[in-house]
């Protein structure tokens, strides 16, 4: 048999950058596997995309307020893993709140009214969903669902179980910065990933040796809307429609699947910089944090070079 | 204390939340990879088959009484270090009742009918099986077998090897292995004339079987299995009557038996109804001229968490061995004749209905099976029904316990 390698498969899926790092025998079975591992992000993406008419979760999103649906099983796992998330997050976890963004406009400088937010809480709040066995209602019209805060975690492990079954055993799959090791180095060895400063992408803060498990990362990309001299971050917090006070720029969390850290990373930007790394602590999730002022922190911090 | 209790819930929130995401399809794989079993499990059955008396008008002399066994089992597997695994299987068996003996043709033209032994036979049977499992990697393994049987007059000593192999891209499992086993057999009473003082037969298997996931749902294996015996392969404790003599001959059946046996499985989730088909088909040739056809179909069907109920229905028919007759009005130019109702032609129904309820680390269930063979159950027509088919039920409670 042919030495192992390195083969790199870069390509673009859920609107960010990807790339696949897969050991591999000969190219024909890191091709395979690649094209078998894309195949399963983009059904994921193709069933759960918000932009698609045809998609499963427009279904859903198009029945608000009428009867209930059928789902098939892996919907209702991934309604259920969101049922979950709300409960064990005090409800900061909640995949009905997308349509938050039908108020706030960032790029406008606007401030919404108190009245356009009472409004959308009356259709949002994942408690309004209705889920049972194999069935799913959204039980007022206008209530929209979005995979969003857990879709391109779930694609990362599921495309990491695909390559499994293909039998790889290193390597690495980063979508978009979300990422889920399959493996060490065939010599036992670390990756080395970098964790960047959303606001100063060029260069690493730290280098994350990981050998197995997922890291994930949540953040607030742009730099935040000021208006008549207050600050309003992007991390709306769906129980009350507005902005987070105090959370940080970008929080990075490791977890043994990526669908673990992404939640993670989530709900802790929603729990904001005084509480969130207390909380994680009490997770057993390693983590790491840059605040609104650049200055970093966790206990991955240690690993600052 | 306050902290404490925070940690708690943490930890109970991350559990929960694997809990969630481990239950997704798309994360976990279905396909088995092969690996030792990971923790201890120790079970136990206790079963009691029960044939139902023969009918008065089939019996010309003997005990009514048919057979009664009752079986306790033990089955013990362990991991073995980190890439092996052994099982135990431990069996005790005890047997009282008559049997079949000969037939005799009826009276004035009037259906055969049965001689059972006269004397309620007692005997225990005691069996162990034993497997080492061996996993080379997470595609391929081994395992040998060994496995010793007694009873007041029967011995047998088997072995066997197999390998499997795992073929993730095709979700493609391929099995095949070789046994072998040596029996003596010792008739408790050899002072009875024509009764053989011992003899032994050996039997020597080949199988290779390929299971295949075809979706997340649905699984098919198909199998064939090749065997042949040689040796004393007649019952010693039956015997066949010649009009000619007015009399009984011995059992006496060929030297040697070549069995050819294909199978067919499928299983199917249906999880709008959390429960699953399993069909199961089974061919069977020889060259004594017995084929036979078994389909099993069996509903699992899950209800809440923690119980399961399970329906099936088998049926099974054959025809008969070419040396076989109830009764001879002479000798068989080869010399070979046996009135053993399992060599004659038939069919049988049998349903089982079993329960299982399951408390996580420990589980129970229940299993009752009623069966009933008939000649006009058989796949061709048969114009003289062996009087000596058999009916029985079997109810059976067994015990699961992860250690």
């Amino acid at each position: 048999m042919a030495d192992i390698q390195l083969f790199l498969f870069p390509f673009t899926a859920m609107a960010s950058p990807c790339e696949l790092r897969l050991y591999a025998h000969s190219q024909g079975v890191a091709e395979q596997t690649a094209e078998a591992a894309i195949a399963e992000i983009n059904r994921i993406e193709v069933k759960y995309s918000r932009y698609r008419e045809d998609s499963v979760l427009s279904a859903i999103n198009r029945a608000a307020g009428g009867d209930a649906l059928a789902i098939d099983s892996e919907t209702f796992a991934l309604l259920k893993y969101a049922d979950s998330a709300y409960q064990e997050s005090g409800g900061l976890f909640d995949i009905s709140s997308g349509v938050l963004r039908r108020a706030w406009n960032f790029k406008s400088g606007e401030v919404p009214s108190k009245s356009d937010i009472a409004a959308l809480l009356s259709v949002l709040g994942w408690p309004k969903v209705e889920l049972s066995e194999g069935e799913v209602r959204l039980s007022r019209r206008g209530m929209e669902l979005d995979f969003g805060g857990f879709g391109k975690e779930y694609a990362v492990d599921a495309a990491a179980r695909v390559c499994a079954e293909l039998g790889i055993h290193h390597g690495l799959i980063d979508l978009g910065g979300d990422i889920r090791v399959l493996g060490p180095h065939p010599d036992g060895s670390a990756w080395q990933i970098g964790i960047r400063d959303p606001l100063q992408p060029n260069k690493a803060k730290l280098v994350l040796p990981l050998k197995s498990g997922a890291l994930a990362s949540s953040g607030d990309y742009e730099r935040c809307m000021v208006v008549a001299g207050k600050r309003y971050s992007h991390i709306l917090d769906p129980r009350s429609g507005w902005p987070v006070q105090n959370t940080f720029r970008s929080l990075s969390v490791v977890a043994p699947l990526c669908l673990l850290a992404g939640t993670a990373a989530t709900v802790g930007l929603l729990k904001g910089a005084q509480s969130a790394p207390a909380w994680l602590s009490e997770l057993g999730m390693p983590h790491y944090w840059i605040d609104a002022g650049g200055v970093d922190g966790g206990d991955l911090a240690a690993l600052r070079p | 204390m306050k902290s404490k209790n925070a940690r708690g819930h943490s930890a109970g929130a991350f559990k929960a939340l694997s809990a969630a995401a481990l239950a997704i399809p798309g994360i976990v794989s279905q396909v088995q990879a092969a690996a030792p079993v990971a923790e201890a499990e120790l079970d136990y059955k206790a079963s009691a088959y029960r044939e139902a008396d023969i009918e008065g008008s089939k019996l010309a002399a003997g005990s009514a009484s048919r057979y009664e066994i009752d079986t306790h089992q033990l089955r013990f597997i362990s991991p073995l270090g980190r890439a092996s695994d052994l099982a135990v299987d431990l069996s005790y068996e005890t047997m009282s009742g008559a049997s079949p003996w000969f037939i005799m043709p009826g009276t004035g033209g009037g259906k055969p009918v049965q001689v059972m032994s006269g004397a309620s036979i007692e005997e225990e049977r005691k069996d162990i099986q034993t497997s080492i499992g061996h996993y080379f990697s997470q595609k391929v393994s081994a395992k040998v077998l060994l496995g010793f049987s007694t009873e007041n007059d029967y011995q047998a000593v088997n072995m066997g090897v197999e390998a499997s192999i795992e073929i993730p891209a095709r979700e493609l499992t391929v099995t095949a292995g070789i046994g072998f086993s040596d029996d003596e057999i010792e008739p408790t009473d050899p002072g009875m004339p024509d009764r053989i003082d011992s003899a032994t037969r050996t039997s020597t298997t080949a199988f290779v079987a390929i299971a295949q996931v075809l979706n997340n749902r649905t699984a098919v294996q198909g199998g064939l299995t090749l065997v042949n015996n040689d040796g004393y392969l007649s019952d010693p404790y039956k015997k066949v009557w010649r009009e000619d003599l007015s009399n009984t001959v011995a059992d006496k059946r060929p030297n040697e038996r070549q069995q050819v046996i294909a199978s067919a499985r499928l299983r199917h989730y249906v999880p709008s109804l959390r429960g699953a088909l399993h069909v199961d088909y089974r061919f069977f040739d020889d060259d004594w001229d017995v084929s036979s056809h078994t389909v099993d179909l069996a509903w699992y069907q899950n209800i809440g968490d923690n119980w399961q109920l399970t329906p099936s229905l088998r049926y099974y028919g054959q025809s008969q061995a070419y040396f076989y007759g109830p009764f001879f009005y002479s000798a068989r130019d080869d010399g070979y004749a046996s009135s053993d109702y399992r060599l004659s032609p038939y069919g049988a129904l049998s349903f089982r209905l079993r329960l299982e309820r399951n408390w996580g680390e420990f589980s129970a269930n229940f299993e009752w099976e009623s069966y009933r063979a008939a000649a006009n159950l058989a796949p061709d027509d048969v114009s003289v029904e062996n009087p000596g088919l058999v009916e029985f039920d079997i109810l059976s409670l067994g015990l699961n316990f992860h250690l």
